[in-house]
């Protein structure tokens, strides 16, 4: 299955968008950050839905998307 | 011999069976450090850590990310005056501020600070007129108690934030007589919130939280590390890891959250109706003992109540008292400005503050307790 992960600022904001979007109705977990998405320590959302309008939904309650990859697994 | 506590006001006890529970199972549960690793040990402490913001956040109606857990009032109060970058210039404080607002202060003073200190006056009208003759647009920022440790006197923080925001001066309130007992929220208009989890919150000890309404940002105390932007030498930026440096009390959040959520449940109007009926009882018991001075002055407290034996030190009454069977705090009580304004320096008072679980029973036998010394001496 393809995944998108977002990068976000930190723990705090990855549990926030965790909350948000699986109170949506929306599939979201969280995972460390890999290597090429951001550097240093970090969390990312692993989404099945429309990336971009997923970090449309998280902007609105002032969430940052730092970056998108897509996984295969 | 039962010993019946009455110190609330220093941490609370007993805490709630479900808070005991919480502290139990939390090294067990939480092992995980949160946000620092992507396992299901981490992610779940995490989480447990995250539903707490957000409860705390609800009660004090800030935004999750701007809660920041310390280790007590005092830790937060030393982030939040310190960490205001005008508070080097100068600073307004209450003449009844615990130690906690008054040696960081004093702290800042030595540096070069100006502080000066606005008068707790006879009614909220005195006290908001000597505020604004302090509070200039150039002022650095404004600490005020909610509620006064020594006398429980709830303070007008409403009004005095109004005055800040006029100013545009940063105000802090210190949270830690009046938070899960009082009405206490950003709602008020004060920007920081510093509160100890183990007071009223009902959390263990080694709590806290500072709370903001994002408005003002803060310097650092401390640096470290934070999970986050690691790669970089500057602190992290962003809230609340910009504040949380170094690993979480997990296992205290873990109760803070428990305690957090006993409150929810019972309601603060309910648990403030009880420790208020209580004091009313206690004055009511004691006012006409021979000797009794209570210090009660003002318009709205939260349940505390301080009184001296005419003649008897404080500590000597309090050991007394424990002797009897009922820990109340003697002395002090860590505010020397409290105590300078309300004329109980030395000898400091005896502070008697119930809690959620005191009874009327206990309150009444503590009464009759001291109306024995009062008679036949300590």
């Amino acid at each position: 299955m393809t995944y998108t992960l977002i990068a976000v600022s930190s723990i705090t904001y990855a549990m926030k968008a965790k909350r948000l979007l699986n109170n949506l109705g929306y599939y979201c977990e969280i995972e460390k950050t890999p290597k090429g998405l951001s550097s240093g320590c970090g969390y990312s959302i692993r989404v099945r839905e429309n990336s971009s309008y997923i970090c449309e939904l998280l902007a609105k309650s002032s969430i940052e998307c730092k970056g998108m990859m897509s996984v295969n697994r | 011999m039962r010993t019946v506590y009455f110190d609330n006001a220093a941490t609370s006890y007993p805490k709630p069976s479900s808070v005991r529970a919480a502290i139990c199972s939390a090294s067990n549960d939480y092992g995980g450090n949160p946000g620092r690793g992507g396992h299901s040990y981490s992610l779940r402490s995490a989480e447990m850590v995250y539903e707490t913001r957000q409860l705390a956040a609800g009660m004090f109606k800030a935004k999750p990310e701007n809660v920041v857990f310390t280790l007590n009032c005092t830790h937060s109060l030393n982030m939040a005056i310190k960490g205001i970058p005008g508070s080097k210039r100068s600073l307004v404080i209450s003449s009844m501020e615990h130690n906690s607002v008054s040696r960081p202060a004093y702290a800042l003073f030595k540096r070069g600070a100006r502080v000066d200190v606005a008068r707790i006056g006879r009614t909220d009208e005195e006290t908001l007129e000597s505020f604004k003759r302090f509070i200039k647009p150039n002022t650095g920022c404004v600490v005020c108690t909610a509620a006064s440790n020594v006398t429980g006197r709830i303070m007008p923080v409403r009004e005095i934030a109004r005055l800040c925001k006029d100013m545009g001066v940063p105000f802090i309130v210190d949270g830690a007589q009046a938070a899960g007992i009082t009405e206490l929220d950003l709602g008020m208009g004060m920007n920081f919130i510093c509160v100890p989890g183990h007071k009223g919150l009902l959390g263990a000890s080694g709590t806290g939280l500072l709370i903001s309404d994002g408005s003002f940002a803060l310097d650092t105390i401390i640096e470290g590390g934070t999970g986050a932007t690691s790669a970089e030498l500057d602190q992290t930026g962003f809230m609340p890891e910009h504040l949380e440096s170094g690993t979480l009390n997990t296992v205290g959040i873990a109760s803070l959250l428990a305690g957090l959520k006993f409150i929810e449940s019972t309601g603060i109007g309910s648990v403030y109706n009880h420790e208020d009926a209580l004091c009313d009882i206690f004055i009511d018991a004691v006012k006409d003992i021979s000797g009794i001075s209570l210090y009660r002055r003002g318009d709205r407290f939260v349940p505390i109540v301080s009184f001296n034996l005419d003649g008897l030190p404080s500590e000597t009454v309090a050991a007394s008292l424990s002797d009897m069977g009922f820990a109340l705090r003697g002395g002090l009580h860590c505010a020397v400005l409290a105590h300078r304004t309300i004329g109980t320096l030395p000898n400091g008072t005896v502070r008697f503050s119930p809690s959620v679980f005191s009874s009327e029973r206990d309150t009444l036998l503590l009464a009759r307790a001291i109306k024995k010394l009062s008679k036949d001496g300590v």
